[in-house]
């Protein structure tokens, strides 16, 4: 019992000692995202893009001369686990930034965390409006917001679908919510009806009771929010029921994994969204390229997220010179980084504007854009 | 009840003692979980151990708590020594609504009953956005003005304070409750209902009040769960709380006083432990508490008080009384 | 009003999924009176074995059905035999706390082994709607609900005329009186617990090709089916099937009239209001024992 206590010891003082030593060369930037739950398919695409992004760094250098790692927790989108989680970052592992939390709700629940710790925070996916209307100084968002979507492509929308009514169906959490009002809002100021506003749980299978109402309800067009598990079953369910309309929506409507699962029923699809791995230009395929060669599937949404957020990180930390959090708020706030899908720049709210988005429509099973434009500084 | 005291009042000494040892946040975060989860746990120790029946709804109290208290704080302003007991009343409230309908049924029927209810009011949460805000839920519920100059540290040793406050509240409260008449009368009706009826207990009436009295703990502890967390959503309500309590409850021993505390501690730092086998975790969490129904299905304490009572020789009364009777017989 | 018959459609095709679904619950909690709460995960393993079976191994629907049913046959043996044989007559707590340890540890190991995405079991049919007068269904669900029927049909004739069921009646009525006219009732256990994981793994298949099969719908799935077998009444066939369908109709005519958001809720209400005025259920005829 003694050798095996003393064994014991020995190789936890070694392994100690070898990680700490280790510690010292890296530059840890803590990752919470839902790896488990109902939208870890989701989060774990924005793991694999956010590691694509330090891979790639890494292999060029590192930042400030050091390698980057990533220190990764399961907030599994619930505030509680968030907090738990950005604590452990914060405190225990040392990390120089945060990002995450993926759900708003989580989010909201970490950001007082990290001011409170003085810590930059960088959200790449969560997008409710009000995260950068409460004064905090060390939150960052890169992602789009549903206002900024819905301002940028209302007009698209009701042009070219020609819509004169819409039916709005969204899940029912903030997200989905959220979108919903901000479109009905967008498309009612440029004459569009709202016939119908309905929402479903996350996870709910059967919409037919739904698609009743909506085929009585004889809109132009449905708007719809929801993610890919959702979202799929639901446009399957749509041609099942023989729903002719229109539909465009928000959310991973343009991947790989939505189309697959949606089939042929994903044809004539409009989604707005803030990438496609279709969009032109250079930087976006060389991302497509690693990306698919790395994880066999083209990027989508949340891959792009993680890859970004990462890469503004990085960028900022590099441009401070240290790892000081003041000076890596401060290059955060200058930031102005080349992304596959545009320029990324901060208002000092910490509301990121300039990148593109896309209005695509799924044709063959490929998402081909049929618009794209840079948001505007809110 | 010497030892349940003893054990009672030399943990809380233990833990007020800690804050003062540990300069950890993490730690100390951690340790004010443990503090809540004990609340908690102590709370459904009083329906599943001492009213005899398995509630699946307790989480009902809790969110009724958190809510209360978030509401309370944000649109009325009220600070927070005031929303805390007030969020513990509100729920005791609910308690008492609930318990009338579901304490008339047993077994299967209870469990479900009480499963229903918590579903219930986790849907109201969700789609009464005019209330509660919906999914979006309650955020930026406030924290007292003072602790603002105060640094971390300073504020996550308020907290622990303030959760070591309630857990002692709660553990006199039980306590008192346990070994008053009202408590002996509950075990008797959770030991042989009909014998119990039959000495004139009304079983009715105990099980509420040992069910009003832990909602009224769950509702307080929701309270401090609104003010530490700073968020409140639908998920006060979700069942992954309800499954924390219940393996708490049962690793540490139900019926016990001391039992829901152990079973705080452990469950509390498994989880935080188990994190680095991060996707594994749930699974091996499943594998416990299969495990603990199997081979410890009175829980720890109840492991070690029926070791205890192996080992104790018989008591001399009952073996004067034997010597007694024996030559007597004998004789006849 | 005219929406009316197809909220009706809906309902009765939903319905009878929750009927299917119900009943291994019922089997389950009647006979053995364990509150099963791995049901739903029972259920999910149907749906994710029927995906594998149908697109890794080829085979065509009903070939894998017969596939999944004998293995989860097999799976619900074992489990009765080594895990629930051990707290038998402890009272239903400890099957609670077993059941909920085996769904969450059933539940994730499916995560980490197919993981998140939603998995397409291969229907022998397409889904193409059929229009029946004002009314849409597909071909999928028809034949759904056709092979719904034939399994509840078959349930219900092994219970009635095949010795096994006069066994599982026989323990039913009473677990003493069974064992002394000698039947083996650790064996009449398990098999119960066999079949009701068979026809729970069945209805997760089926339903698997009409949506879609996911690792986390155990929850729900369990809620539903403990929904149906209150109303419906423990260990009664008929109010297995009685009771999906009006949960079916019920949430159907909600979801259409009122709102759709709110649509769980109907399940719930009825439990409540059920167990307030007739807690045996609709169809139990049983006094309590004492």
């Amino acid at each position: 019992m003694r050798k095996l206590s003393c064994a014991l010891l020995l190789v936890g003082a070694v392994g100690g000692a070898s990680s700490a030593a280790w510690a010292q060369e890296t530059i840890k930037i803590g990752v919470i995202q839902p790896l488990t739950g109902s939208v870890a398919y989701n989060g774990l695409t924005y793991v694999n893009g956010a590691k694509l992004a330090v891979e790639r760094r890494n292999a060029a250098g590192g930042v400030l001369g050091k390698k980057v790692e990533l220190v990764i927790e399961d907030g599994q989108c619930r505030p509680a686990n968030s907090v738990n989680a950005a604590e452990k970052l914060i405190v225990r592992d040392k990390v120089v930034a945060l990002t995450g939390a993926f759900c708003s709700s989580a989010t909201a629940a970490v950001m007082p965390v990290a001011e409170k710790y003085k810590l930059p925070m960088l959200s790449g996916v969560s997008s409710k409006a009000d995260l950068t209307e409460k004064g905090l100084q060390y939150f960052f968002r890169s992602a789009e917001t549903d206002r900024l979507m819905s301002k940028t492509f209302s007009k698209i929308l009701a042009q070219k679908l020609q819509l004169k009514t819409v039916a709005y169906i969204g899940v029912n959490d903030d997200w989905g919510r959220g979108s919903v009002e901000d479109f009905s809002k967008d498309l009612g100021a440029l004459g569009v009806k709202t016939v119908m506003k309905e929402y479903f749980d996350h996870g709910a299978t059967d919409f037919y009771t739904l698609l009743t109402r909506l085929r009585a309800a004889k809109p132009d067009g449905v708007f719809v929010a929801a993610e890919t598990q959702d979202g799929s079953i639901l446009v399957k369910q749509f041609k099942e029921f023989g729903i002719q309309t229109k539909i465009f929506g928000v959310g991973s409507w343009a991947t790989a994994d939505f189309i697959g699962l949606t089939g042929e029923a994903s044809e004539g699809i409009y989604a707005a969204v803030p990438y496609a791995s279709s969009m032109p230009g250079e930087r976006n395929q060389s991302f497509v390229q690693y990306y698919s060669a790395a994880y066999k599937e083209k990027p989508g949404k949340y891959g792009a997220a993680g890859y970004n957020a990462l890469n503004i990180v990085m960028e900022a930390i590099a441009r401070a010179g240290n790892t000081q959090a003041d000076a890596i708020r401060d290059a955060l706030r200058k930031t102005d980084y080349a992304a596959p899908n545009g320029h990324f720049k901060f208002t000092e709210k910490g509301e990121g504007y300039g990148f593109d988005v896309v209005l695509v429509q799924i044709q063959n099973r490929e998402p081909k854009v049929v618009a794209q434009a840079p948001t505007e500084k809110p | 009840m010497q030892f349940e005291r003893n054990a009672i009042l030399g943990a809380l000494l233990a833990a007020a003692l800690l804050p003062l040892a540990v300069h950890d946040q993490y730690l100390l975060h951690v340790a004010i979980m443990v503090l809540f989860y004990a609340v908690l746990a102590t709370s459904l120790n009083l329906v599943v151990g001492y009213v005899g029946e398995f509630s699946l709804g307790h989480t009902a109290f809790l969110g009724t708590g958190a809510y209360a208290a978030a509401l309370l704080s944000t649109k009325l302003g009220w600070p927070m020594w005031a929303t805390i007991p007030a969020a513990g009343a509100l729920a005791a409230a609910m308690g008492l609504l609930i318990g009338s309908i579901t304490l008339r049924l047993q077994g299967p029927f209870f469990v479900i009953v009480t499963l229903s209810f918590a579903e219930v009011l986790r849907l109201v949460a969700d789609n009464w956005v005019a209330f509660t805000n919906g999914p979006m839920g309650i955020a930026g519920v406030p924290q007292p003005a003072w602790l603002a100059e105060a640094g971390n540290l300073a504020t996550k040793q308020f907290y622990f304070y303030l959760a070591w406050g309630v857990l002692a509240i709660s553990l006199y409260l039980a306590f008192r409750f346990v070994y008053s008449n009202a408590g002996r009368a509950a075990v008797a009706v959770r030991e042989n209902r009909y014998v119990a009826q039959s000495i004139g207990i009304r079983p009715f009436r105990y099980a509420m009040l040992a069910f009003v009295l832990g909602a009224f703990l769950a509702g307080m502890a929701g309270g401090f769960y609104a003010h530490y967390i700073s968020f409140v959503g639908p998920e006060v309500f979700r069942f992954a709380f309800m499954v924390s309590m219940i393996i708490m409850v049962l690793i540490g021993g139900k019926g016990t006083l001391v039992g829901p505390l152990i079973g705080a501690l452990l469950v509390t730092f498994l989880e935080e432990y188990l994190r680095e086998a991060k996707e594994l975790r749930l699974s091996l969490f499943g594998l416990a508490v299969m495990a603990i129904v199997l081979f410890l299905p009175r829980g720890l304490m109840g492991f070690l008080t029926a070791r205890r009572e192996i080992r104790k020789p018989a008591t001399p009364p009952a073996v004067s009384v034997a010597a007694n009777i024996a030559p007597r017989r004998q004789g006849a | 009003m005219d929406l009316l018959p197809q909220f009706l459609a809906n309902g009765l095709v939903i319905g009878s999924f929750y009927a299917l679904s119900a009943l291994g619950l019922t089997l389950i909690l009647g006979l053995m009176r364990v509150v099963n709460f791995a049901h739903g995960e029972l259920y999910m393993l149907g749906g994710v074995m029927g995906w594998w079976v149908t697109n890794a191994l080829g085979l065509d629907f009903l070939t894998g059905l017969a596939l999944v049913a004998l293995v989860m046959g097999v799976f619900g043996w074992l489990v009765d035999r080594v895990l629930i044989e051990r707290i038998r007559g402890q009272g239903e707590e400890p099957g609670i706390l077993l059941t909920i340890g085996l769904s969450i540890f059933l539940a994730n190991t499916a995560l980490l082994v197919v993981g998140t995405a939603p998995l397409k079991v291969e229907g022998p049919v397409s889904s193409g709607p059929v229009f029946l007068g004002p009314i849409v269904v597909t071909k999928i669900r028809l034949f759904a609900v056709a092979v719904c029927a034939v399994l509840i049909v078959a349930a219900y004739l092994l219970i009635q005329k095949t010795r096994l069921g006069r066994a599982m009646r026989a323990t039913f009525q009473d677990p003493m009186a069974a064992q002394l006219a000698g039947i083996k009732t650790a064996n009449v256990y398990a098999c119960t617990f066999a079949l009701g994981t068979i026809i729970a793994s069945l209805a997760g298949m089926l339903l698997g090709s009409i949506y879609s099969a996911q690792v986390s719908v155990g929850g729900l799935v369990s809620m539903k089916a403990f929904v149906v077998v209150i109303l419906g009444g423990m260990g009664s066939f008929a109010g297995a099937v009685v009771g999906g369908l009006v949960l079916g109709i019920a949430e159907a005519l909600w979801g259409g009239y009122v709102a759709t958001g709110w649509v769980d809720i109907i399940g719930f209400a009825i439990v409540i209001l059920t167990l307030v005025f007739r807690p045996y259920g609709l169809f139990s005829k049983r006094a309590e024992r004492a």
